[in-house]
């Protein structure tokens, strides 16, 4: 194999490991999964639940303000609702099935974060941070997508710049850009998150 | 480099000629380089078209329980079944895994303390290598199956009237017991035998003949104000450590503020972990203590507080002592036993004799004394005995002896491995041959299931319900924690399959209790109350009536002592051995659990094996150097064992741990170190674990230990300071001078973590060392890995002998990273890999570190760990033992304590959802949590009110390498002996 050969080769294998990774919409750099949006095995709406009929986040995700994961419902959740509204659908049918066959249902994870990251969702429900700030509009998505890049530059950025919460009259926390005397703050120690 | 000018780099040694590096490859046309090039395009290329984050899937329940969040720990109450003392535990249940036992404060006995074997006992749960299901024979079976074919064969013997005897460990669980005798009860000819391979029968049979009561007294340490013990290692392993441990730091506490503390004298042979705590540790003789045993025996006897004011002779034996001379005594030991019998009788009865002979008369002798003194009923409890522990050497040795006389129908084995630790494995082996039916009940396919003919896996403690009742009048129940992740299932419910008894044992436990414990309590008038409230709290102590001692009886004393004066006499002078066994794998049961193999041994400090220690004086008489292997024989038993040369030994006595040489245990415990077992004797009813006349014969191998600790020495540096207690009651105190610093101080605007660690308190146990590597996924690395110093453990213990080395005064210093304020590490990172946090944290970020290992050659206390290979976490069944909250950190990565950060995260999220401060002693890092001495303190230093703030200030407290200006917030308490001088 003479040089020339070799490096039209790498050249090749080059042009053609670039391309796979720039057809695919899904690619925005190592590790960002921003507009990530997998098909699921269900085709769940969170626009027709959390936007037209507007349920509360909370009362699918219901250990969010409790607990580091906000958790996905069990399928018996759906059904509080689902033995009444819409229970012919074939959607609501796969539900239904998987009660009956014992087998739960298989989410496709959308929003993951690496293995080395702790983040707990309860704080930041309840210091009174939106679901949308990192989620983005939910309520309008047919299919949820990883709205935010996630990275660790969007953690911090808003924890510089909310350093400050402070509790309301009625005790609720409240996130304020202001300086007010320290009661709590978001801490950006590289052991909040990593440890 | 091209140019065609020559180059050289080295200087070839046999001919001085240069090495011509400018000569073309011999592939033509295609340079290294080139090809280097190619192969890096075309890795980086098709690495870069593989870069989509992998699909993971989230499945959530199908109907979720109530009382369960995803995320968030739940505790339950229950009991560790690591030994028969029974701790109360919580256990942590992540997500439906248990992932980690804690001591359960509301226990009476083990009052949340744990010991280094209970922490390991999560690994056991998950351990890949236990039976997954039934085998009959060696083929896989269904319960079903075996089930039939054993109640066929248990039918034919019930109409034959054949023998049928089940083998078991100590149970004390009363609806255990209950299922056993019922079990039993259907046959013509069946009994229940309770075998331990390491036995306290012969205190059992010293109570029987002193006071009549079948029984192990409670020993309370924590009312002793002297403790003189024979040999007897109750911090590490004898009947109930953590009991023990927490009652001796009670008793010795100088953390709030008191003057006075419990003085502990150790009379032994090898230096044990219990002598290495003790005030004065008298070196002896397995002879001579028992001379000195005789000789305090003596002077109790014949004192005048024995004795009453008129002097006239109270006790029986005071005249035949009278005449007894201790001529193996030299002038030390007879002064240290003259004074211990002085401070014995004046006040009486806050004493504690304890022995760890296995000779019945011994005990008795000490009984006697323990009597004369007034103990009983008073640091030694008979009314709440000791239930644990109890087994019968002699039931045993006859069983074997029936077996191999063609007597047993059947033999039923659960949970005990005669075949590896009875002392005469060869016989009861040989037994089991001619046994038709042999069931074993063990969990893993050890040396004595695969003699069975039907092995019929139990369940893991975790996974199975059961009850305990360790000491008389306190309760516990055993609830599982998970299902049984294999097809096993608890040994209570074979038995009740096999008795016809279609209940499950739930039902039976349940049903127990309701019969036999409800109606003994008042609080509840509802049994299913009185059952969640017993288990949520983990323990039941129904309200009994004061029992009164029976009285001491002493009816052949006089034969016991002149026996004993004879024997003590009698034996030849020469090399002896005694056997004992290790804090991390005791007897041997649970030699494949990795974390306790490489747990370095307290004083040895060597890991994954056994030795045979002599003394520094004997191994430089007779040659022999560290790591010699040895053969040493007595009879036929014989054991080839590297010698350890172990300060503060006796000269005469070589020292061998048993529990080492499995060869079934599974990947980690196969072939580890030797069996010593065969030196174990039965004799006049015991086993016996010392024995006299072996001989030692050089080999012509040498290896080298797997040791965490090569240096003995502090070098003359205050690592460990001391005081006497004489000096600390005075206000003797440590003093620290000021250093100025060249950086600017952190800012703690919220908390500053700190912690105290009390060199008084802190036995040496390793507990703490195991319950880090349970919280924190501490991989273990293996013995060549130990020996190239690469062990993994964020907290060490460090032993240091000082002084005489044939009599050294023993050291211990849990050290862990020390949280710096002026942190060396941190000025060497190139990469901000480890920084200082806000809240005086020395943080570690794997996700940053590169591995220049800067940090841990610039840390002045060593305690930085870093990974040199990938540890393995491909078992899917082991990882479930995991702790999620805790990175698993891979190749090339720096690690090291963290304070447990992820607890105090958790505390601090909780606290703030909640709106309010956090408590003092909220966060406790994992080696605080089950210190069974309370060694350890953590907490808040910016609040002044904090428990260790307020310890920081007292006079014992100092700063390890002070000199160096580290400014840590982790302190030491200076040791405290309890004598007038150090």
């Amino acid at each position: 194999m003479s040089l020339r050969t070799a490096q039209i080769i790498s050249l090749l294998v080059t042009l053609i490991g670039v391309a796979v990774v720039w057809q695919g919409s899904n690619f925005r750099g190592l590790g960002n999964q921003q507009g990530y949006q997998p098909a699921q095995p269900i085709n769940f709406s969170h626009k027709v639940h959390a936007g037209d009929n507007q349920i509360q986040c909370l009362y699918c995700h219901s250990s969010a303000d409790k607990s580091n994961v906000a958790g996905i419902p069990a399928a018996s959740t759906c059904m509080n609702c689902h033995t009444k509204i819409l229970k012919d659908s074939p959607e609501i049918q796969k539900i239904v099935a998987a009660l009956a066959q014992n087998k739960p249902v298989e989410w496709v994870k959308v929003n993951d974060l690496p293995d080395h990251v702790a983040f707990n969702h309860s704080r930041h429900v309840t210091a009174g941070v939106k679901c949308q700030l990192c989620h983005g509009p939910v309520e309008t998505m047919d299919r949820v997508e990883q709205f935010d890049a996630l990275s660790m530059g969007f953690c911090v950025a808003c924890h510089r710049t909310h350093r400050e919460v402070t509790l309301d009259e009625n005790g609720r926390p409240t996130v304020t850009k202001e300086a007010t005397p320290k009661r709590l703050m978001a801490s950006t120690d590289c052991s909040v998150c990593h440890h | 480099m091209s140019n065609g000018q020559k180059l050289w780099q080295i200087f070839r040694e046999q001919d001085g000629k240069p090495v011509d590096l400018s000569a073309k490859s011999p592939v033509a046309g295609v340079s290294r380089r080139t090809f280097l090039e190619v192969l890096g395009y075309s890795t980086a290329a098709l690495t870069l078209s593989g870069c989509r984050a992998p699909q993971q899937k989230i499945i959530p329940y199908l109907k979720q329980p109530v009382e369960f969040t995803p995320g968030v720990s739940s505790w339950f109450a229950s009991v560790c079944g690591g030994c028969s003392a029974s701790c109360g535990v919580l256990v942590k249940v992540r997500d439906g895994r248990p992932i980690k036992l804690e001591g359960n404060p509301d226990h009476p006995l083990s009052s949340g303390g744990l010991c280094a074997l209970a922490h390991g006992m999560v690994f056991g749960l998950y351990d890949p290598e236990r039976l997954r299901q039934p085998l009959i024979g060696s083929r896989p079976a269904t319960w079903e199956q075996i089930d039939q074919e054993i109640t066929q064969k248990l039918a034919a013997i019930k109409q034959s009237g054949g023998k049928v005897r089940l083998l078991t460990g100590p149970t004390t669980g009363p609806t255990s017991l209950e299922t056993i005798q019922k079990f039993l009860s259907q046959f013509s000819d069946a009994k229940h035998i309770t075998y331990q391979p390491v036995s306290t029968d012969a205190i059992r049979q010293a109570h029987l003949r002193s006071h009549g009561t079948n029984a192990i007294p409670s020993y309370r340490f924590d009312k002793a104000r002297l403790v003189i013990s024979f040999s007897a290692d109750f911090l590490g392993t004898w009947i109930s450590p953590v009991q023990f441990t927490r009652g001796y730091a009670k008793a010795r506490s100088l953390q709030n503020g008191e003057r006075e503390m419990l003085r502990h004298v150790q009379f032994e042979s090898r230096m044990s972990l219990t002598g290495s705590n003790a005030d004065t540790r008298v070196k002896v003789s397995p002879a001579e203590e028992t001379q000195a045993l005789i000789y305090l025996a003596k002077l109790v006897a014949t004192s005048n507080e024995a004795n009453g004011a008129g002097g006239t002779s109270a006790l029986p034996v005071a005249e035949q002592l009278a005449t007894f001379e201790p001529a193996r005594l030299n002038q030390k030991t007879r002064t240290a036993v003259e004074r211990i019998a002085k401070d014995l009788m004046k006040p009486q009865g806050d004493g504690l004799i304890v022995s760890g002979s296995a000779d019945a008369d011994v005990q008795y002798l000490v009984n006697f004394i323990n009597s004369a003194a007034g103990n009983y009923g008073n640091t030694v409890d008979l009314a709440a005995s000791s239930a644990s522990n109890h087994s019968s050497d002699q039931d045993i040795v006859e069983l074997v002896r029936q077996m191999n006389a063609g007597e047993i129908a059947a033999l039923i084995v659960s949970g005990v491995n005669p075949a590896y630790d009875y002392f005469d494995s060869q016989s009861f082996i040989h037994g089991t041959q001619k046994v038709p039916l042999k069931v074993s009940l063990n969990s893993t396919l050890d040396e004595t299931s695969s003699l069975a003919d039907y092995v019929c896996p139990q369940s893991h403690f975790l996974e199975a319900w059961d009850d305990v009742e360790p000491a008389r009048g306190t309760f516990s129940v055993n609830q599982p924690t998970i299902a049984p992740l294999f097809q096993t299932r608890a040994f209570q419910e074979s038995l009740l399959r096999w008795g016809g008894d279609g209940r499950t044992f739930y039902e039976v436990l349940r049903q127990s209790w309701r019969e036999k414990l409800f109606p003994r309590q008042k609080q509840y008038t509802n049994f299913d109350e009185f059952w969640d409230q017993t288990l949520q709290k983990g323990v039941f102590t129904p309200e009994s009536s004061a029992i009164d001692t029976p009285a001491f009886k002493s009816d052949g004393l006089e034969q016991t002592i002149a026996r004993l004066i004879s024997i003590s006499g009698d034996t030849p002078d020469g090399l002896g051995l005694v056997l004992y066994q290790k804090v991390s794998l005791r007897d041997g049961q649970y030699a494949n659990n990795p974390w306790l193999q490489e747990l370095p041994d307290p004083i040895t400090k060597i890991t994954w094996d056994n030795y045979a220690s002599v003394s520094p004086r004997y191994a430089a008489t007779t040659g022999l150097e560290e790591g010699r292997v040895v053969r040493i024989s007595k009879g036929p038993a014989w054991i080839e064992v590297p010698v350890h040369i172990q300060p503060g030994q006796h000269d005469d006595v070589v020292a061998i741990a048993l529990g080492y040489g499995r060869t079934k245990a599974g990947k980690a415990g196969n072939n580890v170190g030797a069996n010593a077992y065969a030196f174990v004797a039965f004799t006049e009813g015991t086993f016996r674990y010392q024995t006299a006349g072996i001989k030692l014969e050089k080999t012509s191998n040498r290896i080298e230990f797997a040791q965490s600790q090569t240096k003995d020495s502090m070098e003359d540096r205050p690592l460990v300071r001391e005081l006497a207690l004489a000096d600390y009651t005075k206000g003797k105190g440590e003093t620290e001078e000021e250093y100025g610093s060249l950086w600017s101080p952190h800012d703690y605007p919220e908390h500053k973590w700190g912690m105290a660690v009390d060199l008084s308190a802190c036995v040496g146990c390793a507990a703490c060392v195991v319950s880090c590597q349970a919280e924190n996924n501490v991989p273990v690395v293996g013995k060549d890995e130990v020996r190239r110093r690469r062990e993994m453990h964020w907290i060490r213990i460090d032993r240091y002998f000082e002084g005489d080395r044939e009599d050294p005064k023993v050291f211990y210093q849990p050290v862990m990273c020390q949280q710096c304020d002026n942190a060396s590490c941190e000025s060497v990172c190139p990469v901000l890999a480890t920084v200082h946090s806000s809240e005086g944290l020395n943080m570690q970020v794997y996700n940053r570190c590169v591995g220049t290992r800067y940090c841990e050659n610039n840390c002045p206390y060593k305690v930085r760990r870093f990974n040199w290979f990938e540890y393995p976490h491909s078992d899917p069944i082991a990882n479930l033992a995991l702790n999620p909250d805790v990175t698993v950190r891979s190749r090339g990565v720096m690690e090291k304590c963290t304070f447990c950060v992820q607890r105090i995260e958790e505390v601090k999220i909780r606290a703030r959802n909640e709106g309010r401060a956090i408590n003092d002693n909220e966060i406790q890092p994992a080696c605080q949590q089950s210190c069974p001495a309370n060694a350890i303190i953590f907490g808040d230093l910016t609040d002044v009110k904090s428990r260790v703030a307020q310890l920081k200030k007292s006079g014992r407290n100092y700063t390890l390498l002070d000199e160096l200006n580290e400014r840590p917030p982790t302190s030491y308490l200076a040791k405290v002996r309890n004598s007038e001088e150090v």
